[in-house]
């Protein structure tokens, strides 16, 4: 009974602990998911980093290389693909013909209120709604040039914390587990090294996932020469990390492109269609052989993930709660596979 | 105890790598390995203290891997008989199936007297191999050297043991052959 007790007693103080350490986490927000998205720029670099560690480099000199290697590259794509970027981005901010969006949006009122007319709907005022969002946008802009500098940090701050990261995580990991009593140590020690597998297979398939789907959709809107293509491909890569969410606001930013642009409705299913297929391709071709199997998240957790995310996090949150939740899964599944292997009395 | 505490804060890390290496230098699975492949070694080594009494692993949990005696004494013994199998002292290993294989650990294993462990663990052994794969294979050849030669003597072991049972055997037939006539 004494014993069941104390149980009791340690699982509501792990529990208060846990709690404690999610709301500490919750008030230093802005530093968790700057560590998140490092820890996950460092799990995509890692095998890179191993591989040139094979070839006779230390630890650190690796590290140094690829990230020599990496801003080349990066350095090279981006004089190439500036000036048609920037024009696509450009066209975006000033090319958002008005007058044309105003009309469209009369047409989808008027069908609306035809198709709604039983619900006693006679007008929705969308047009309207979207002038004044325009307004707010132009007073956002301000606002926006302050977020810029945060911005900047953090694209300093992201790359340097996963240089440490990739660097000192072995030396980081040995010495946590330095700190375990000699009972439970073989077991964490085997916990750690699961878990570090799992969810950087994990991350690296969502990724390599991700940046598949975006050079298929942009090439499907290439095609159908959709206007601002790349920017739409890539944020459909970047939207499908979130699971039933992404995949179709990727779709309805297409179509709606398409229907304000050239007003024809047949090239919209087309699109649409486009957009079936490279999702089609992603479930039969790609994630099976992409995705870790082991994690698969029921539908309900994954809204309820999703909403958490936002709710805390905003946008980010939204795109790094089901990542975070599959890496938490896959190691609450090991701990419970290898704790049973163990005597703990 | 205020002694041993001093003790341990004056001895420094490097006085610690220096009695790891001539620990390391004694092992047959270490052996012809450089300086620098060595150090290699002992970045990826856990060093644990036990009191005397304490469990190191108990039979049937999983292998994580083998440990080398930097110094005191440990007993290896079989749970349910409580047969000891073996003492081992400063310079010894054990567990190192655990570094090849996914099956449970086949004793248990306590400290007798304080001692000093250098752990030598598989996950970080399968690290080794990914980003330092020349040392990986040199230690891993190593290792086979030794189980083979354990092996070996298991097999003589085993063969001579058959040869006694025969003869045995052969001599129990001669008896029983011989009383068979008497009675007859």
């Amino acid at each position: 009974m004494r014993k069941s007790n104390n149980r009791w007693k340690k699982i509501a103080l792990g529990g208060a602990i846990g709690l404690a350490v999610l709301g500490f986490l919750v008030l230093i927000g802005d530093l968790v998911k700057l560590f998140i998205i490092s820890a996950i720029l460092a799990y995509l670099l890692d095998p890179l980093v191993t591989s040139l560690e094979g070839r006779g480099l230390n630890r650190l000199q690796a590290t140094a290389t690829l990230y020599i290697l990496l801003s080349m590259v990066l350095g090279g794509l981006l004089f190439l693909l500036m000036p048609a970027l920037a024009s696509e981005f450009q066209a975006l901010q000033t090319g958002l013909d008005i007058e044309k969006t105003m009309t469209f949006l009369d047409k989808v009122e008027k069908l609306i209120v035809s198709w709604l007319k039983f619900l006693g709907i006679r007008n929705l005022n969308l047009s309207q709604k979207f002038g004044q969002a325009m307004v707010d946008y132009g007073n956002q802009v301000f606002s926006n040039l302050l977020s810029v500098v945060t911005l900047i940090t953090n694209l300093v701050l992201i790359p340097l914390m996963a240089f440490f990261l990739l660097k000192d995580w072995r030396a980081i990991k040995k010495r946590l587990i330095s700190l375990v009593p000699n009972r439970y140590f073989e077991f964490v020690l085997i916990l750690i090294y699961k878990i570090d597998q799992q969810t950087g297979r994990y991350i690296r398939g969502q990724v390599l996932d991700a940046i598949i789907i975006g050079i298929l959709a942009t090439f499907a809107l290439w095609l159908l020469e959709v206007r601002y293509f790349v920017v739409i491909g890539a944020f459909t890569g970047v939207a499908n990390l979130i699971p039933y969410v992404g995949p179709i606001s990727g779709a309805i930013l297409a179509i709606s492109v398409t229907l304000i642009e050239t007003g024809d409705f047949i090239h919209a299913v087309y699109v649409a269609i486009a957009f079936s297929i490279v999702e089609l391709a992603d479930k039969a071709l790609v994630q099976p052989n992409v995705v870790a199997k082991a994690v698969n998240l029921p539908p309900l957790l994954i809204i309820v993930v999703i909403i958490i995310g936002g709710k805390f996090f905003g946008v980010l949150g939204m795109l790094l709660s089901v990542p975070v939740t599959g890496a938490l899964k896959v190691s609450l599944q090991e701990g419970y596979k290898i704790f049973r292997q163990y005597r703990f009395s | 105890m205020i002694d041993s505490f001093w003790g341990n804060i004056f001895r420094g890390p490097d006085k610690e790598k220096e009695n790891i290496r001539k620990t390391l230098k004694k092992i047959p699975i270490f052996e012809g390995l450089t300086k620098k492949e060595l150090a290699a070694v002992e970045r990826i080594l856990h060093r644990r203290e036990y009191k005397s009494g304490e469990i190191i692993f108990y039979q049937g949990e999983p292998a994580a891997g083998m440990y080398i005696i930097e110094q005191g004494k440990v007993k290896v013994y079989l749970e349910a008989t409580q047969q000891v199998l073996v003492e081992l002292h400063d310079g010894d290993f054990f567990g190192e199936l655990g570094l090849l294989d996914d099956s449970p650990r086949s004793a248990t294993v306590i400290a007798t007297m304080d001692s000093t462990m250098l752990g030598l663990f598989k996950t970080d052994l399968l690290e080794l191999i990914s980003h330092s794969p020349r040392l990986g294979v040199k230690i891993i050849l190593q290792l086979s050297t030794v189980l083979g030669r354990r092996l070996r003597k298991s097999n003589d072991q085993v063969q001579a043991l058959q040869v006694k049972l025969h003869t045995l055997t052969q001599k129990r037939k001669a008896n029983a052959g011989k009383t068979d006539a008497k009675e007859q």
